[in-house]
């Protein structure tokens, strides 16, 4: 693929570290009030669905509180504990917002999560073989990763590993593809194990006993209701994720190209592995504004609705530097995930026409 | 924490883990309870502002009214308060100036605060508390207390080193205390004395105080007159006396060099803070480290992280990228200045989170490493 030559990453370093530092100096108040003003958001709709649920009298009722108890744990995850735990409000010094105590509302646990997103993830974007985001060791993505039968039922891989995207993303630490490959043993995952239980016990607990439980009558409708918000939950996160990093323009790496990249190489690599999508104020923050990949991905750590302001600057720059960005309304970007899930299913050899 | 080491937990901290997840309930619904009324939160503790009072042309008294749930303080005691200003929470540490009998009576609390022209709290404060306003207070701690028996008192304090005296000399006066007490007070000029009412009202209340009052501004051309042995000559049986000193540092060294020379048991003389810590400011990088739970100094150079320093010596903190992006080797930095090497940024002198991987020390800093 394309590169760029030292004066261009040297400009494209300059230019997005300027960006960056224009935010930084900027960061007070403003930001404070809207990440408290979420979660106030994410409270009462949490609240409101607990009690509307049980005791909602008509399938209206009930239908509301669900989607309540859904936006809330939309919120939660994506505004909120994504990017708390990206370490984007430890600057306001408050122990309620600091990235390394933040726990979250899902099954995954809040360490393993800071270990593999936001470290390898995050540090090793798109490199085949180092960040295991790439297809989560389920799915072909790419002609790098070799073609095997199972391939061809990934579209149902994908949609499993949607419905269930909580477990998934709990269990991603667990490497089960070096697991199955006899790489590394169960008992090298212990410690991992024991969170996992730890942390996905407190969730079904919560959710599947308690609550149920609590409201024992009516027992079935909240277990029911809990089910469907976690499930439009995973099935909005997942698709979300998705949009992120494997529509059909975004970029893949070796590890060899890496080895003592400067910081332009590594602006360069989160520009072009990233993808956008457009729409309105509420997608983006349902989406915990990761319809700015590309942005949050260059600035993981500045807070996340300073995207939309950031972006125009970053798209212009790559303008500029003619570096592709790749974006496009949140419909067309997901249609080219499907896309790209259905054509890796098949071996290289039958779709390189096609590419 | 796996189950096996966690420490003991009340049952309502387990149920708040299972179904909120946080450590403390109140946590999770302080959001929707502080804009009601921020008293009644239940994750922090929050005090109104009942009054405002000009002390001098640069000094103020906060009187405060913490929430039910504070369990008090001794006379002598401080507070940690905890401002946000443009979004940033800053903590700072202040006296209380009354008695904790008065608390037990009115439910209020003094804290006398001068404002330090160059430093970004204190004249904030000034400038934006207001009646009516909320502020998040700790619990009262500190050792600078009464002797548990009746004993004579010496007290010596330098400008509003006689916030934590006040108190003393309250409560002594709700004790009705019978043995012979000497303030020596230190101030610049007339106009610089703190608490110059509550003063002259416990001189009433208390006959055996003795006041001294020390100008160091002699009017035009004179030298300043500072504390001197012959203020304390007059002192009778000084060596019975229990002494307590608050002020500046240079007041501070003169004063217990004078009460050595006057062979005044060590274990007699309690000092306290004066001004909140701070580190002297330094514009070379490096500077010794402190690293506070491994009980360790370092001394690290310019070119080193703090994340490569705590390597070199031994220690393993938790890290990631190793280049500012992932957070995961954030930790508490409790004083001390330090430099972000990829941006320049230089951090506040208080305590907050740094990234131990790009942040380097300017001058001494302790972490909670
Ligand atoms: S190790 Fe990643 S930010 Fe310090």
């Amino acid at each position: 693929m394309k590169t760029l030559n030292e004066t261009q990453l040297q400009r494209l370093e300059t230019g997005l570290d300027a960006i960056r530092e224009d935010v930084v100096s900027d960061l007070g108040e403003r930001d404070a009030r809207y990440i408290r003003r979420i979660i106030r958001l994410q409270r009462s709709l949490e609240v409101a669905g607990r009690i509307l649920i049980p005791l909602s009298l008509t399938p209206v009722g009930f239908v509301a509180g669900t989607a309540s108890l859904s936006l809330a744990k939309i919120i939660e995850n994506m505004e909120i504990g994504h990017n708390v735990m990206h370490g984007q409000y430890d600057w306001m010094n408050d122990p309620a917002l600091y990235s390394q105590d933040y726990e979250w509302d899902t099954a995954c646990d809040s360490n393993s999560w800071r270990r593999t997103h936001n470290y390898e993830h995050h540090t090793y974007t798109n490199i085949i073989g180092k960040d295991r985001d790439y297809g989560y060791g389920l799915l072909r993505l790419s002609n790098d990763t070799p073609w095997r039968w199972r391939n061809l039922f990934q579209f149902a891989d994908y949609v499993g590993l949607s419905v269930l995207f909580q477990w998934g993303v709990g269990l991603h630490e667990l490497e089960y593809e070096k697991l199955l490959s006899g790489e590394i043993s169960l008992r090298d995952k212990g410690g991992f194990l024991k969170e996992f239980f730890r942390k996905g016990g407190r969730q079904f607990f919560k959710d599947y006993v308690f609550f149920p439980l609590l409201t024992f009558p009516v027992a079935g409708k909240v277990l029911l209701g809990n089910l469907s918000a976690n499930l439009a939950r995973n099935l909005w996160a997942s698709t979300i994720i998705f949009c992120g990093h494997f529509t059909e323009q975004a970029a893949t790496f070796h590890e060899a190209d890496c080895e003592n990249e400067s910081k332009g190489q590594w602006y360069y690599r989160q520009l072009t592995g990233s993808s956008n999508f457009t729409g309105g104020r509420w997608l983006h923050l349902l989406s915990g504004h990761l319809s700015y990949q590309i942005e949050h991905h260059l600035f993981p750590d500045i807070p996340a609705h300073r995207y939309p302001e950031m972006a125009p600057r970053v798209q212009a720059l790559c303008k500029d530097l003619g570096i592709p960005y790749n974006t496009g309304s949140f419909g067309r970007q997901y249609a080219t995930v499907v896309k790209r899930i259905l054509r890796f299913s098949l071996p290289e050899r039958l779709t390189r026409q096609a590419a | 924490m796996s189950a096996f080491n966690a420490q003991r937990i009340t049952a309502m901290q387990w149920l708040s883990r299972q179904l909120l997840n946080q450590d403390v309930a109140g946590r999770y619904f302080d959001p929707l309870i502080e804009p009601l009324n921020p008293r009644w939160a239940l994750g922090r503790m929050i005090a109104t502002v009942e009054r405002i009072e000009d002390e001098t042309h640069d000094t103020r008294t906060f009187v405060l009214r913490p929430p039910r749930r504070w369990r008090g303080f001794l006379a002598g005691q401080h507070v940690t308060l905890a401002l946000d200003i443009n979004g940033v929470r800053h903590h700072r540490t202040f006296s209380l100036a009354c008695a904790p009998e008065t608390w037990q009576r009115e439910g209020l609390i003094r804290i006398t605060i001068k404002r330090t022209p160059e430093g970004l709290v204190t004249p904030w404060m000034h400038k934006n508390l207001y009646r009516g306003g909320a502020l998040e207070i700790s619990e009262a701690f500190g050792n600078f207390l009464l002797p548990d028996v009746e004993a004579p008192l010496l007290y010596i304090a330098g400008g509003s080193g006689i916030t934590p005296i006040l108190s003393h000399l309250e409560s002594l006066a709700c004790r009705e205390y019978t043995a012979p007490i000497t303030l020596i007070y230190c101030i610049r000029s007339a106009q610089d004395q703190i608490g110059a009412q509550q003063l002259e009202q416990l001189q009433h209340k208390l006959p055996l105080l003795n006041c001294q009052i020390i100008r160091a501004d002699q009017g035009e051309g004179q030298p300043p007159r500072l504390l001197q042995a012959s203020d304390i000559d007059s002192i009778k049986n000084i060596q019975a006396r229990h002494c307590y000193l608050c002020g500046p540092t240079g007041l501070m060294a003169v004063a217990t060099t004078l009460l050595e020379t006057r062979d005044v048991p060590e274990e007699q003389v309690f000092q306290t803070f004066f001004a909140p810590l701070t580190n002297p400011l330094t514009d070379t990088a490096g500077g010794a480290v402190t690293l506070m739970r491994s009980n360790r100094e370092l001394t690290v150079d310019s070119g080193q992280s703090l994340l490569e320093a705590a390597e070199s010596a031994g220690l393993s903190p938790r890290f990631g990228c190793r280049m500012g992006i992932c957070h995961q080797c954030s930790c508490r930095k409790t004083t001390g200045t330090v430099v972000n090497r990829n941006t320049g940024h230089v951090s506040g002198p208080g305590e907050e989170t740094i990234q131990l991987c790009v942040s380097v020390p300017q001058g001494p800093v302790s972490l909670d490493l």
